[in-house]
Parts: C-alpha cells; structure tokens; sequence
C-alpha cells in the first residue's frame, strides 16, 4: 500500500511543482514516479486501512486499480508525446488529473471517493476550457453545474448511509432492504452516473467531450468518464446493486447509439459513442463478469483516445469537425488512426475490441449476450460513417512527424495478440461476422431516416438528471 | 434537517427553471449549502455538544461528519468561484447570461 | 417544464424527507477521549481532518488550490482594465483598517496555531487573513497594496507550501503520528496555502473589473 500511496503523493506534488515552471518536464518525471510505484505494488495489497478505527480510509489495490493504473500511465504518456510542445499550465494540471485518477481507483472509501470525484471533475473543467474559446468555456460550466448537482445528491446519499450504518468504508456497508440505506444508496449511485456521464444523467458529456481541446477529449473519454463508472462500480458492488448497474448500462448503450447514429459532427460523435460504449463496462459489471468489464473499459480508453487524437490532426489538418466535409481530405497519419479505432471499435479481429468483447460475452448469460450483441451492431452502424474518410488524400505534403504517436497507440491496441485462445475461436469469428454484416445493413437504412432527436440543453440535462435519480432511487427501493 | 431537505429541493427547482446563469449559480449555492446543512444535522443526532475535549459535557457531536462537511465547504466554494469566472468570461464573449439565448448560439 | 421540474424535485425531497425522518435514533456516541487521545489534541475533528483523514484533506486543498489555479487562467485572456482602480477616499476606512488589520492578522495566526486545541484551524484562518487582505485593499486601493507584495513570489510560495504539505501529509497519514506540533504546522500551512490564494484572486477579479 505505501508505495501506492506515496506514487499518488508523489505525482500530485511534482504536478504541483510543474506550475513553477518546465511543465512538461515534470509532468515526465511524475510518469516515472508513478510507473515505479505501479512495479513496486503491482501484486497488489488486500484492503487496508490508513488511519486508526472507524474514521480511517480504506483503500485496495486488487485488479481493478492495477489495471486502472495501466490505463493511466499509458494515456499520460501518450499526451506528454503528443503535446510535447504545449507549454504554460496545460501540463501540471493534466498531471494532477492523472495522479487523481491513481488515487481513486485505489480507494474504498465514500467521502474519498467523493474528494477525488471532486478534483477530477474540477480539473477536468479547467483542461475543457483550457484554450479560453467561448464553446469551450460554455461547454465547461455545463459541466460544472451537472456534475456540482450529481455532488449534492451524492452528499445526500453518504448522510444517509452514514447515518444510519455510522460507516464510511465500502467494504462495512451492506444492509440493503432497510429502505433509508437503500434511498441512500440510489443516491450515491446517481452522484456517480453523472460523473460516468451514463445517458440522462450525464448529459454533459457530449459537449465537455466535443469542444474540449483534442488530447483533452482523449483523456476525458479515455480515463477520467471512466472514473465515474469505477465508482459506480464500488458502489454497485458494495450496495450489491447489479441489476442497478444493468439498468444503466443497457440506458446509456441505447441512448448514446441512438444519439451517434445520426450525429455528423466527428468529435460530437465520437463522444455520444463513448458514453454508449460505457454501456459494455456496466453490463460487464452488473451481470457478474468482472473481469470482461474491466478488459472493455481499458481497451475502449486505448482506441478511444485514438480515435480523438486521430480525429483532433484530422479536424486540424482539413479544417472542419463534419465528417462529411472531411473526407478525401485527410492525410494518411491521421486516417489511419481512424480506421484503426474503428476496428477496433467495432469489435473485429485480431485488435483489442475484439478480445474485450470476446471475453465480456464469455461471462454473460444468455440475453446478457444479446444485449451486447445489439450494441454491437449498432456500434458498426454508427461508425460506418467514417468509412469515406478512410480514403486518403491524393498529394500534399506527407505528415511523418505524428505517426510514432499512432503506432504507439496502435500496438498497444495489439495487445489482443496474447489473449492467444480467443483469437482463433471459430464462434467468435462468426459472431463478429455476423455483427458487422448486420451492422451495415443498419447503417444504410439508418441512413434513410432524419429523425429530430431533442437537443440537449442545460435544462433538459438537469431535469433529466433529478429525474433519472428519482427513478434510480426507486429502483433500488424495489429490489 | 427538514430545513436542509427544503433547502437542496428549492436550490435545485430554481436551477432548473431559471434561464439566467447568475441565477442558476446562486441556486446551486442553496442546494450545496442544504448538503453541507444536512451533514451537519446529521452529525448533531449524536449530542449537542461541540466535538472539542473538555469544553461541554458530552454527549458531543459526532466529528467526523463535521470534518466531512469542512471539506465540502471548502470543496463547493472552489466549484463556486471558478463557476463565477466562467460567469464573467462568458457575459464579455457573448454578452448574454440568458442560457436558452446562449444554447442557440452554440448550434 | 416547470411542472415536471417541480414534480422532479418534489419526489426527490419527499424521498429525502422520508428517509431522513426515518433514521434510526441514534448512533453511538462518539468516544472523543480515545481519538483526540490517539492524537495528543483536543478538538477532535481536527483529529479526523489533520490526523485520521488527512488524506482526504490534502486533496480538499488541492482543490483549492486548483480552482485559484483556474481563476488565474480564466481570467487571462480578459485582459485588465484601464488604469489603476479608483481609491475611495474614506478617512474612517483607512483609519479602521489601519488600526484593525494588525489585530486580524494575529488573530488569524492564533486561529492556526491553535486549531488543534479548540475551534480554529487553516481554513478559517486563512479565510480570515485574505478578508484582513480585503479591508486593507478597500482602503488603499489594491495596486498599492500589490506593489508591496510581489505577485510572482507569493505564488510560488503558495505552489511550494502545497507540495511540501502533499509530501509530508502523506508521509505522515501513512505511519501516524501523535505529535501536536503536525498539527500546527500543518494548518499554518493550510492557512498560508488558503490566504495566498485569496489574496490572489482577490487582486485577479479587482484588476480585471477596475474596481472595487
């Protein structure tokens, strides 16, 4: 435990310091405190606690931190690469994102995970509007007031439960059916959805994502929505509330498809696909294959940061976010980054989709599978739409200098590779087959439909949040 | 604790149907202080005392929903002034606080 | 709308108020002797913030210290007003802040370094030395008072008191400790940490309206 510990402190401090100067640098050198640490405590430590009796903190280093950890320290590095010339603050404060995000997952506490809730959301407020362009700044305070709000309930929840069990510590709750812990517990869960950015609860999600600064969206959609689930996740399994996490998961699958299929901005899109891909995590988790959700959340961080940093040269090299206006347009870098997200998005073979997905469907029941097999599908149909910007430009000055970057990202996308069993089973194959096939007749008759969805403003967010929340809560006083 | 209840409902109902950003910011204020209220309330089931030794005859308070709440203080008053700032960058960029006004810009 | 937002929120207060009436009695009381006694203090939440929590308390204060952070960055391309802001011209303010602000600041130092044996503690002290700050600032006009204080010190202070107290604070929640002097150090660093940045703000938002 200590070296986690002292891995966080360390990498917030060094964040700290980089405000005085040589950001990048220390942004670099906390990677490798962190890095270190995760090879020292990499085994992992059952739950201890810091602090004395009932008031002390609980926190645990089991698969979900060490894969969480992974994921982050691969995400900072790919960012310090890819904005190695970004001077000024942008480098301590996505340090200190990425430290938070180390200190949350380890952590099995209510008012600790409420902290590094807070100092997450926070700092992803400032990245959003890092750039000081109007959209961006709007699309951040959207932010902040959604989420503050889903903070408040969560206030509410950890009262209530604290109330009445007189404990903080995840692992000492567990009297569901007295319905004060159960109105307390619904609460919570909907503090953390909005911060997962789950469909109607989280609604900010789409325009934090889609006008945050590129890399930005990448380690938004990449690391930190995820956060918000990783706590739901700790909540669900202490409150043991799976059908809960199923509910939600199947809610923001659905929801956020049925707003990317139509949806032709690129950045938009990608960020409707995000929070409908979180939909995988949650049905993981809730129906009790663990470990499925986990590979999903950290494949899905790898080729989603991809596909924004890809998206993020493509928008700046032909300089418009429609995906119609960018095809043809695009140099050979960035489109194939593109297409490498996208199949790997859609779950085919050999990349990291395909064996997240493979191994999510081998510990679900039956309508389990089905479900994930619908969103699949309609993953493929959503994303057939940038098959045009596969072809690439004709002439023009061929851009060397950012490949590196993608075949970084790219391998670790390969990682597939050693899940050696899966890669060669038949049913799987045909399933993916099947997916895709499916998924393209679905896209050209998607195509065909302009329905006008509701747009989603402020309001319509925040009623939809208390309202989602109610319906959680009921939920939960139902089982 | 009823008080605080009220509080956070009547904090969140303006949020909703105010259009003005300044006064959906104050309506979040309420709402966080009705939080804050509520840990407060919650620690004083325990006593009335203050959770300092040998100042009031027990019972005292419980302590730790007290720290808690110092916490979230500080926590909402940092949202707070940020949001502000956001506030005042955004009424010197479009010169609207009106959020349905500010929406249809955006499109 | 408004209908469905008030029936939102009153479903949710009737749960609140539901369960909140419905708590059981009471939890047991809390054994203040053996947690302020672990500690060596006597105010025993700040036992649970600087001692038994203090992890959750070094975040709180990077959070603070972030959102001046980004009211600092915020604020940049705004830009500053023209020319110095006004000075009120008030005898009985420059007499009173003349004479009240040795007071606060003492106050406010007391409030830190006793904060772990009675009501008091960082924060407020903080709180209390950035609105001393104020006052002085109302009375002789901010640029004055800017001019004496340099800016870009006082923010590397601020950045350096943060991590000093990240890297002791973490140290010291990890092996324990029950020694009072933690505590005052620490909450004249959160103190330090607290008025810095109000004072900063403060300055940012006073200098971009052009006034008071």
């Amino acid at each position: 435990m200590s070296a986690a510990l002292f891995g966080v402190a360390g990498y917030l401090a060094l964040g700290v310091l980089g405000f005085l100067g040589r950001g990048w640098l220390t942004g670099a050198l906390a990677w490798a405190v962190g890095a270190g640490a995760l090879i020292i405590w990499a085994p992992g430590f059952s739950e201890s606690a810091l602090g004395p009796g009932p008031w002390g903190i609980r926190l645990i280093g089991d698969t979900v931190a060490l894969g969480f950890w992974c994921l982050a320290l691969v995400l900072h590095a790919a960012i310090l690469w890819e904005e190695r010339r970004r001077k000024g603050a942008f480098h301590p404060l996505l340090t200190l994102l990425v430290g938070t995000t180390l200190a949350l997952v380890i952590s099995r506490d209510l008012f600790n995970l409420y902290v590094c809730l807070e100092l997450t959301s926070l700092l992803s407020f400032l990245l959003v509007g890092y750039e000081g362009r109007s959209a961006s700044i709007w699309a951040s305070l959207q932010y902040l007031i959604l989420t503050t709000v889903g903070m408040i309930l969560y206030l509410f929840g950890l009262g209530l439960v604290y109330g009445r069990l007189g404990t903080l510590a995840l692992s000492e709750i567990g009297r569901l059916g007295d319905p004060v812990v159960s109105i307390g517990a619904g609460l919570l869960l909907s503090g953390a959805a909005v911060k997962g950015g789950v469909f109607l609860l989280g609604l900010w999600l789409p325009r934090a994502h889609g006008r945050a600064p590129h890399s930005v969206s990448a380690i938004l959609s990449g690391l930190v929505v995820k956060m918000g689930i990783v706590a739901l996740v700790r909540l669900g399994e202490a409150f043991s509330a799976g059908p809960v996490l199923v509910a939600l998961g199947a809610l923001t699958g659905f929801g956020g498809l049925l707003y990317a299929l139509w949806e032709q901005d690129l950045k938009y899109f990608l960020a409707f696909s995000t929070m409908s891909q979180l939909g995988y995590v949650l049905l993981g988790f809730g129906l009790g294959a663990p470990l499925g959700g986990l590979l999903y959340a950290l494949a899905h961080g790898l080729f989603k940061a991809l596909l924004f940093l890809s998206a993020g040269k493509a928008i700046q090299e032909a300089g418009s976010r429609q995906i119609a206006e960018l095809g043809g347009r695009l140099p050979w870098g960035p489109a194939m980054g593109l297409a490498l997200g996208t199949w790997s998005i859609a779950g085919l073979p050999p990349l990291a989709g395909f064996v997240a997905k493979g191994l999510l469907c081998a510990d679900l029941p039956p309508w389990g599978k089905w479900l994930v097999f619908a969103l699949g599908v309609g993953t493929v149909a959503s994303f057939s739409k940038l098959i045009p910007l596969l072809r690439p430009r004709g002439n023009g000055p061929s851009p060397t200098g950012e490949i590196p970057l993608f075949l970084a990202l790219a391998s670790f996308s390969f990682w597939g590779f050693f899940s050696y069993p899966l890669l060669f089973d038949p049913e799987l194959w045909g399933q993916s087959g099947l997916c895709l096939g499916l998924g393209l007749i679905a896209f050209l008759l998607a195509r065909r439909a302009h329905p006008r969805l509701p747009g989603l403003t402020l309001d319509r967010a925040l009623l939809s949040l208390i309202l989602a929340s109610v319906g959680i809560v009921l939920g939960l006083l139902a089982l | 604790m009823v008080l605080a209840v009220l509080l956070a409902g009547l904090g969140l109902f303006t949020l909703i149907v105010r259009r003005e950003l300044i006064f959906k910011l104050l309506a979040l204020n309420v709402a966080s202080g009705g939080a804050s209220l509520f840990l407060v309330a919650m620690a004083r089931r325990a006593g009335p005392g203050v959770p300092i030794l040998g100042l009031e005859p027990p019972p005292a308070a419980d302590p730790l929903p007290q720290a808690l709440v110092l916490t979230a203080i500080v926590i909402h008053f940092a949202t707070l002034a940020l949001a502000l700032v956001y506030v005042i960058f955004l009424t010197e960029h479009r010169h609207s606080q009106d959020v349905r006004r500010l929406e249809k810009e955006e499109e | 709308m408004r209908w469905l937002a008030g029936a939102a929120t009153l479903s949710l207060v009737g749960l609140l108020l539901f369960s909140s009436l419905n708590l059981s009695p009471s939890l047991q009381a809390p054994e203040l002797e053996t947690m302020a006694g672990m500690y060596g203090v006597r105010n025993a939440v700040a036992a649970v913030v600087l001692g038994a929590r203090l992890w959750d308390t070094l975040f709180e204060v990077l959070v603070f210290a972030m959102a001046m952070v980004g009211v600092r960055i915020a604020l940049r391309p705004l830009g500053r007003a023209q020319g110095a802001p006004p000075v009120p011209e008030s005898h009985l303010l420059s007499q009173a802040a003349r004479l009240l602000w040795g007071p606060i600041a003492v106050f406010a130092l007391y409030l830190a370094a006793s904060g772990h044996l009675g009501p008091g503690g960082g924060f407020p002290a903080g709180a209390i030395l950035g609105s001393g700050l104020l006052l002085l600032a109302l009375a002789q006009g901010t640029e004055s008072l800017a001019q004496r204080v340099h800016e870009g010190a006082l923010e590397r202070l601020e950045y350096a008191a943060v991590a000093l107290l990240l890297c002791t604070g973490t140290a010291i929640a990890w092996a324990g400790t029950k020694s009072p002097s933690w505590f005052v150090a620490a909450n004249l660093l959160v103190g330090l940490e607290v008025a810095i940045g109000a004072w900063v703000v403060l300055h940012r938002f006073v200098a971009h309206r052009g006034e008071l």
